[in-house]
């Protein structure tokens, strides 16, 4: 496995491209991890308040529903790392390094683990910045202290990983199937942030189909799968509903998501020629 | 002899073309094996097969009676068609994955690039490179293990005619360490220059396959002609280097016995008072001999 993910370290290490944009990511996550003190100051300034409630003192920040709340919003910027692992599967397929790696001895095996291990590097730095960046605002806002707080709901940062890693993978698979890296980042980022979500919205909400079988099945569409691992957690605040658990149906449908994910990768590397 | 690789059959199929077809072929340790063929003969896809980049259609092959093949590629060296490598990483980072993949080490980088003469460009990245230098890049990536066999696809391809001098005595010298190396080349010339066996592909089925020495050594011949062409022929039919001659319109084709040249067929036609007034040899190429192959399978 080291020897996997060294081979895709020695490929990016010295590609400025790659580092622009791990920078642009963590410099987003960064951003969304910790603006939301931030932003609830900025709506004090203008004058919101809730019901008369001060949104300063809206609790986000408090341990431990902190790991919800920012893997939750952390996990819309998994679409940016998806684009690094889009970029840097499709510059193996358009040089032609891959062939020129399997001909200077990988298996084809082996270059899935490298490209895999890779993206487990990358879930993981991603992760483990979240975390810091959870206990640094934490620290500052949260109104209760203490390792049982701080150290609850870590699930939600499994959660955050394993959605991270089951995208990423997908962006391997179609890294793939379609050659154009400019096509694929388009077609996923309309396909996760658009197609998927407002055909869900039609299914669930449309007289037509409300009563049948169709919202019970977009409940298992890839990208729905995936953002039902961390529920929607600001209900709390407003209806007093809470949601604080990984659900198991997400984790189950995510990972029938992933086995499909790597046979078809592990499918189209043995069948393809590569040429 | 111990073989390198044993083809048993192979096939490949690309939808209606049948680009290689129930091939076998087999190279023992120490030969420089030539595979000849016109373009789209399916020389490449064989090539791509046994580096398992090409899925089989049918049959099988084998490395080193019976290494895996993945195993096996770390001792090879090959260079398929054009060069691949990372355009924004320099010709060192380059090898350094290559060194890396076949778990050989990076203390041959530095001798490899001198060697194909890219030292002073080893810090410059790959993008910045001529084809030539392209070219270059790859056989030094194919040498980086020193490995017991290369494979070379078009190894001249695109280099100027003092760098396909230079990695024709390359190969040459390399052969000379004992190494084995397989290489596919549409230039009849390369092969008979740098090959000991070869044989021929054409529409994915082999047609031929011999050694480079016997094809050549079939003929010998020299064009002769003078004045009085009854004359000459009665005086060549008693040189003792006559394998047989051929009469034409106006010159004589003499087939020479091995070890007899040009020069003593002048001398003794000069000797039996006849003055030659064309004498030309007929070099022996292999690409008459390569167009006669095709022509007998048209």
């Amino acid at each position: 496995m080291i020897r996997a993910l060294k081979l895709e370290w020695l490929k990016i290490r010295n590609y400025r491209l790659f580092w622009i944009l791990i920078g642009m990511y963590l410099l987003a996550l960064l951003v969304i991890a910790s603006g939301g003190g931030l932003f609830l100051e900025w709506l004090k300034r203008e004058g919101v308040n809730f019901n008369g409630i001060d949104p300063t003192i809206v609790p986000i920040y408090d341990f431990s529903d902190i790991w919800q709340n920012i893997a939750y919003l952390g996990s819309f910027n998994k679409i940016l790392l998806a684009f690094i692992v889009i970029i840097s599967v499709n510059n193996d397929v358009i040089y032609n390094t891959m062939r020129q790696n399997v001909i200077d001895g990988i298996s084809k095996v082996e270059f899935l683990l490298s490209k895999m291990s890779f993206i487990v590097a990358m879930a993981a730095i991603s992760t483990v910045f979240l975390f810091v960046a959870g206990l640094v605002n934490g620290s500052i806002y949260s109104h209760v202290w203490g390792a049982a707080f701080i150290f609850d709901k870590m699930e939600f940062l499994a959660a955050y990983f394993y959605d991270i890693l089951v995208y990423c993978t997908l962006a391997f698979l179609l890294s793939l199937i379609i050659k154009k890296a400019g096509f694929i980042i388009i077609a996923l980022f309309l396909y996760t942030i658009m197609f998927e979500p407002i055909a869900t919205a039609i299914f669930q909400n449309a007289p037509y189909f409300k009563d049948g079988i169709m919202p019970e099945i977009v409940q298992y569409l890839p990208i729905k799968s995936l953002n039902s691992l961390i529920p929607f957690p600001f209900s709390r605040y407003i209806f007093m509903e809470i949601d604080d658990f990984v659900p198991l149906k997400a984790i189950i449908s995510s990972t029938v998501w992933f086995a499909i994910y790597l046979f078809s990768i592990v499918f189209i590397l043995n069948k393809r020629d590569l040429k | 002899m111990e073989n390198v690789l044993k083809i048993n059959s192979l096939s490949k199929r690309f939808g209606r073309i049948q680009a290689v077809d129930k091939l076998d072929l087999t190279v023992p340790k120490g030969q420089i094996f030539g595979i000849l063929g016109p373009n789209g003969s399916g020389k490449t896809t064989t090539l791509g097969m046994i580096l398992e980049v090409v899925a089989l259609s049918g049959g099988s092959f084998q490395w080193f009676n019976n290494m895996k093949a993945v195993e096996a590629r770390k001792n090879i060296g090959s260079i398929l068609e054009t060069p691949s490598f990372y355009p924004y990483l320099t010709a060192v980072q380059n090898l350094r994955i290559a060194a890396h993949i076949k778990q050989c080490g990076t203390d041959r980088i530095e001798t490899v690039l001198e060697l194909v003469g890219l030292f002073d460009r080893k810090d410059d990245k790959f993008k910045t490179y001529s084809l030539g230098m392209k070219q270059r890049l790859s056989i030094a990536s194919a040498l980086l293990s020193d490995p017991p066999v290369l494979i070379l696809d078009e190894p001249t391809n695109g280099l100027d005619p003092q760098g396909i001098a230079e990695v024709r005595d390359l190969i040459k010298d390399i052969a000379s360490q004992g190494k084995t190396i397989i290489m596919a080349s549409h230039l009849l010339d390369e092969v008979q220059k740098v090959c000991t066996h070869f044989c021929v592909l054409r529409k994915g089925i082999k047609i031929h396959e011999g050694s480079v020495a016997d094809t050549l050594g079939e003929i010998n011949r020299v064009e002769v002609a003078s004045q009085d062409l009854e004359k000459l022929e009665k005086c060549l039919e008693s040189f003792p280097g006559l394998e047989f001659l051929q009469k034409t319109g106006n010159s004589i084709f003499v087939a020479l016995k091995p070890d007899f040249t040009s020069a003593e067929i002048n001398d003794f036609c000069f000797k039996h008072g006849i003055v030659l007034k064309k004498l030309v040899t007929q070099t022996n190429s292999l690409e008459k001999e390569f167009l006669k192959i095709l022509k007998e399978y048209d």
